[in-house]
């Protein structure tokens, strides 16, 4: 499969969505409340979908039209109605409190992440010109966010979302590298998410039934 | 063999089955084992029919076994075998002393064949897009057995392992992603092109730049299920908190599942970038991993968490033996994988006997076993000796094939490294476990299994892992070293 030139329209899209998931990355990063890190969750896998569908059309593949739409209903409605019903309002989530640096510090390590990810992604890797170039970068910066914020957070609800964001991060990277896995491998991916959530739900669950507050800061039990 | 190849990735689902039949501890485990022994034999049928024959190959890829695959086939299905046999045992005792109720019992069983069918699948497909999703299935399925005891800390300690695994198997699938990409130049449109034994054969045309992040990606990711120092963080806590025979099915089968697909980019890497890159890679993770594995065995405390490090250090050895590479490297890595999953299987499961009787996990607080229980006091220190690399077990000799290795092939200073690390090893495991099964036994120990036969069965797999380990210590039998060859010949 050809890769899209940087200049044409769909490349163009493309490039916007991966800046809109970067700045959507950032944000997340830069909150403090439960229910905004699920609505730019959402936010970001709206403009993922929407990534896909801008794919779709410009290679005309069916396959990838199926993947817009299950990003669309399943990380973009289904996965965060879910976090916000069974998590979020059900343990009456509001503030973070369990940050293990400050926000300023978490977003200064976040614009290093960012510019270590360009100067990984080098020229040579991609070739010039391609939407891949533009948007690999930008992918990998989401990645290299979504763990960040898994680090800096000790609440496991936010290293939930933490890790969504990763995959989002990685699933943008396939729109742009290799445009398409077999639809089978996808449908897979999309389960193993689905069933990531839920038993990630039930341990959630679990643990905040037994320990006041479900923040991996006081898993401290395990050591050594 | 197409027939066969489903039957090993089925067998194990007739827990799952039985339980939601709902079936109580003792029956669902009876099916359990029942459904391993079926898989266990349809591997070694199929490692039979595979011998010098093509590689079996359908659904444009998505099934296809060769020589390594079946291998380790074998292997897992062995230890599933080894672990649904202590599972008998283990769960009619927690049933019976109230520790598991009954849907727990279902839950366990219903994950356990989950567990096992999902890994075995994940050794069947050539696809590597699939194996990622097979891999990242069974890490859900495992992550409710690590979970299922329902206390804060095993929670924690499945949280933990979810999380890490996941975030792990996520990076592993980046990985996947440069390595379609770097076969650009061969326009992989079909399905067929994203296999394994196609991308290797046009391993000349992979674009090096994106394959060496592949590679590097692929190591890390994969490398975290492996328990790969320095993303080995969940290991001790899953190992430690999972029921025992869960313990031993992590240990001796996730991590050489997680190894497998390490190998398969390996084979890639190694046919396009030559040996020094994947080489540096894969020998820095593994004496990171040898020596915080030999480091934390130091503590003394829970033995599980002990044999936990252990299982570190050997994947560790694993890696190494791999960086080594060679005909001998190789050989000795899957040998020593091998050994090491029987090895683990047993200390495991003596360790859930250990703990159903003395009702601790820490090592201070047992003693005397040997003079309490004989057989689960001579196989756990039998096999402590075979997993610290005593002749006459398997790994002595597998281990001693790795040093040669690194002899012939890399500077001498590994492999002196690796002997001397072997040997700082050695003393704290010995040390605790030896403390565990010498002494004077406490005055009461209940038999906590309901009846004589769950009893006896409950030494059923010491006994047999610990008579493989043995024979393998002493003589490799024609068939497993031509199985060996064929599986080196296909990844060189």
């Amino acid at each position: 499969m050809e890769s899209l030139s940087a200049t044409s329209t769909a490349g163009v899209l493309l490039d916007l969505s991966g800046v809109l998931m970067l700045l959507l990355a950032f944000a997340c990063l830069a909150s403090k409340l439960f229910n905004r890190y699920v609505v730019y969750y959402g936010a970001q896998s709206v403009v993922l979908s929407f990534a896909a569908g801008t794919a779709a059309v410009a290679f005309h593949s069916a396959e990838l039209w199926i993947l817009a739409v299950l990003t669309l209903a399943v990380k973009g409605i289904a996965i965060p109605v879910a976090a916000r019903r069974l998590l979020v309002t059900r343990l009456a989530l509001k503030r973070d409190a369990a940050m293990s640096t400050g926000l300023s510090t978490s977003l200064i390590a976040g614009g290093a992440l960012t510019a270590f990810a360009y100067l990984v992604i080098r020229p040579d890797l991609l070739p010039h010109g391609t939407v891949a170039a533009a948007v690999v970068p930008l992918s990998t910066a989401v990645i290299l966010l979504g763990s960040l914020s898994m680090v800096v957070r000790r609440h496991t609800v936010a290293q939930l979302i933490g890790w969504l964001i990763v995959e989002n991060g990685v699933f943008l990277g396939a729109i742009t590298l290799v445009a398409t896995f077999p639809f089978i491998v996808e449908a897979g991916i999309f389960l193993d998410i689905v069933a990531g959530v839920l038993i990630m739900v039930v341990f959630v669950s679990g643990l905040t039934r037994q320990l006041a507050e479900a923040s991996a800061g006081e898993l401290r039990e395990l050591r050594g | 063999m197409t027939a066969l190849a489903i039957l090993i990735a089925l067998g194990p689902l007739t827990g799952p089955a039985a339980a939601i039949a709902g079936a109580r501890a003792r029956l669902a485990g009876i099916a359990q084992a029942a459904g391993a022994v079926v898989a266990f034999g349809c591997s070694l049928a199929l490692l039979v029919m595979l011998n010098g024959r093509a590689p079996l190959f359908g659904w444009d890829g998505f099934l296809y076994v060769d020589s390594l695959g079946g291998f380790f086939a074998m292997t897992v299905a062995g230890v599933t075998l080894l672990a649904a046999l202590g599972s008998i045992g283990y769960i009619c005792a927690e049933e019976d002393s109230g520790g598991f109720s009954g849907f727990q019992v279902r839950l366990y069983y219903a994950f356990f064949g989950l567990f096992a069918s999902l890994m075995l699948a994940a050794l069947e497909t050539g696809n590597l897009g699939l194996l990622f999703v097979l891999v990242e299935a069974s890490t859900l399925a495992s992550a409710a057995l690590v979970g299922i005891e329902g206390r804060s800390r095993s929670l924690e300690a499945a949280w933990k392992y979810v999380i890490i695994s996941s975030l792990g198997v996520t990076i592993a699938l980046a990985g996947t992603l440069f390595l379609f990409y770097s076969g650009s130049a061969l326009h992989l449109g079909s399905n067929l092109g994203l296999t394994w034994p196609y991308l290797f054969a046009h391993a000349y045309a992979l674009a090096p730049q994106p394959l060496r992040l592949a590679f590097l990606l692929a190591v890390v990711g994969y490398g975290t299920k492996v328990g790969l120092a320095p993303m080995h963080t969940w290991l001790p806590d899953a190992h430690a908190e999972a029921p025992s025979p869960a313990s031993a099915m992590l240990s001796a089968a996730l991590l050489n599942a997680g190894m497998y697909a390490i190998i398969r980019f390996l084979a890639i890497a190694h046919a396009r970038l030559g040996g020094t890159y994947p080489r540096a890679v894969l020998l820095s993770f593994g004496f990171a991993s040898i020596v915080i594995g030999a480091l934390f065995m130091v503590r003394r405390g829970n033995f599980k968490r002990l044999f936990a490090y252990s299982s570190v250090e050997q994947m560790g050895i694993i890696a190494v033996a791999l960086g080594f590479g060679g005909v001998l490297g190789l050989y000795g890595a899957l040998l020593q994988m091998l050994n090491h999953a029987l090895a683990k299987s047993v200390l495991f499961l003596s360790s859930g006997d250990v703990s159903l009787r003395y009702k601790t996990r820490e090592a201070s607080q047992v003693s005397g076993l040997m003079a309490a229980v004989p057989v689960t006091g001579g196989a756990l220190l039998l096999a402590s000796f075979a997993v610290l690399g005593s002749p006459p077990f398997g790994l002595f000799l597998s281990e001693l094939t790795i040093v040669r290795a690194g002899f012939a092939s890399a500077s001498p200073v590994f492999p002196l490294l690796l002997l001397f690390l072997l040997g700082l090893a050695f003393v704290p495991f010995a040390r605790t476990t030896a403390g565990m099964v010498t002494g004077r036994p406490p005055d009461q120990l209940a038999n906590p299994y309901p009846g004589k036969a769950v009893t006896a069965v409950t030494a059923a797999p010491l006994v047999l892992g610990l008579a493989a380990l043995l024979v393998l210590g002493l003589w490799i039998p024609a068939g497993l070293d031509t199985v060996l060859r064929h599986s080196i010949e296909v990844i060189g």
